[in-house]
């Protein structure tokens, strides 16, 4: 039997999907990729049929569906409905496989002189809304 | 599968059908106090309507009581909402609204690196609320404006006195706008962007 202070606080929240999160990556926490961020942009990189699914998880192909047109990696998470880390294990998995390419964001340091074409594409593409 | 050898990586030519080259992505943070209006202002700009995600962040011992002297862990889940901007077929601009409570924010430092830079919303009459996130940039170094949300296109107050109660860099553009209208959620991005090619690094002013 348990004692009372064991539980966690997020045991009562985790209740409200059918599936813990975790269990979706095999208890895995950590994505072997670190350098995936909110903004990596995911592309699928060829279609389902040429490939087996054999391996895939469900969550897996709901990525490769999802990623036909390139998307970052939070809007990946957004439509999965999982938490962002446990949506890079998988994105993290799919990459190991060949089976997405992920493109980092553009490098913007802070202090750093930003690229002026860019910021001229960004402000076009605003006063163009 | 006679195809199959293509998706080797060779560096290049692996054009798919379908898929030209994948666009690269920059982003843009919404900050402010909880109900300043960083959703709407998301909503009224972005291409698609807001998204929702979240984290779970590691909490170690913060606000907890500590029972036996061993240090506790909690985890705890920081949601934001955001939205896209499709710059050209080469470049796509996310706003991510960034949790209300500040703190988190230096455990999630995927948020916050590599932010082009910041709009900070306030509410006249709550200015205070605006503190902990204009603190925040001014810390990190993150170029950030300042827009004063004013629904039904009420200004109880002058942007000097905004300028003023918020001890603001002179160098801070501050903009007054209804974050409901696309084009003043618009003209306060428009705002950042020109403060980011005027080059002003935040702690020479001088020119």
């Amino acid at each position: 039997m348990s004692h009372w202070a064991d539980g966690s606080p997020e045991d009562d929240e985790a209740e409200e999907s059918l599936v813990r999160p975790y269990t979706i990556t095999h208890g895995r926490t950590a994505s072997a990729r670190d350098d995936l961020t909110l903004i990596t942009v995911i592309a699928t990189v060829a279609p389902d049929e040429r490939h087996g699914d054999r391996g895939l998880q469900p969550e897996h192909r709901m990525i490769l569906r999802q990623c036909r047109a390139p998307v970052a990696l939070a809007e990946v998470a957004a439509g999965l409905n999982l938490p962002v880390a446990v949506t890079k294990i998988l994105v993290g998995d799919l990459l190991a496989l060949d089976r997405v390419t992920a493109r980092p964001p553009l490098a913007v340091a802070v202090g750093q002189e930003t690229d002026m074409t860019l910021l001229q594409a960004v402000k076009d593409a605003l006063l163009g809304l | 599968m006679p195809y199959s050898d293509s998706d080797e990586q060779t560096g290049s030519q692996v054009c798919v059908a379908g898929t030209s080259t994948t666009p690269a992505a920059v982003k843009i943070l919404i900050a402010g106090g909880f109900g300043v209006g960083k959703t709407t202002m998301v909503g009224s700009v972005s291409e698609i309507p807001p998204l929702h995600t979240e984290e779970r962040l590691t909490v170690a011992g913060l606000g907890v009581d500590d029972l036996d002297g061993v240090e506790r862990k909690t985890t705890t889940t920081v949601a934001l909402d955001f939205g896209r901007i499709t710059v050209n077929s080469q470049l796509v601009l996310y706003l991510f609204g960034t949790p209300g409570q500040e703190r988190f924010w230096f455990m999630w430092n995927d948020l916050v690196h590599g932010a082009l830079g910041a709009v900070v919303l306030a509410d006249t009459r709550r200015l205070e609320s605006s503190f902990a996130s204009i603190d925040f940039f001014e810390s990190r170094g993150v170029p950030f404006v300042v827009g004063v949300n004013c629904f039904h296109g009420l200004r109880d107050r002058t942007v000097d006195e905004v300028r003023d109660a918020l001890d603001l860099d002179p160098g801070i553009p501050v903009v007054m706008g209804d974050l409901r209208e696309r084009l003043d959620s618009r003209d306060l991005l428009v705002a950042l962007v020109n403060l980011l090619m005027a080059g002003r690094p935040p702690a020479a002013v001088s020119g």
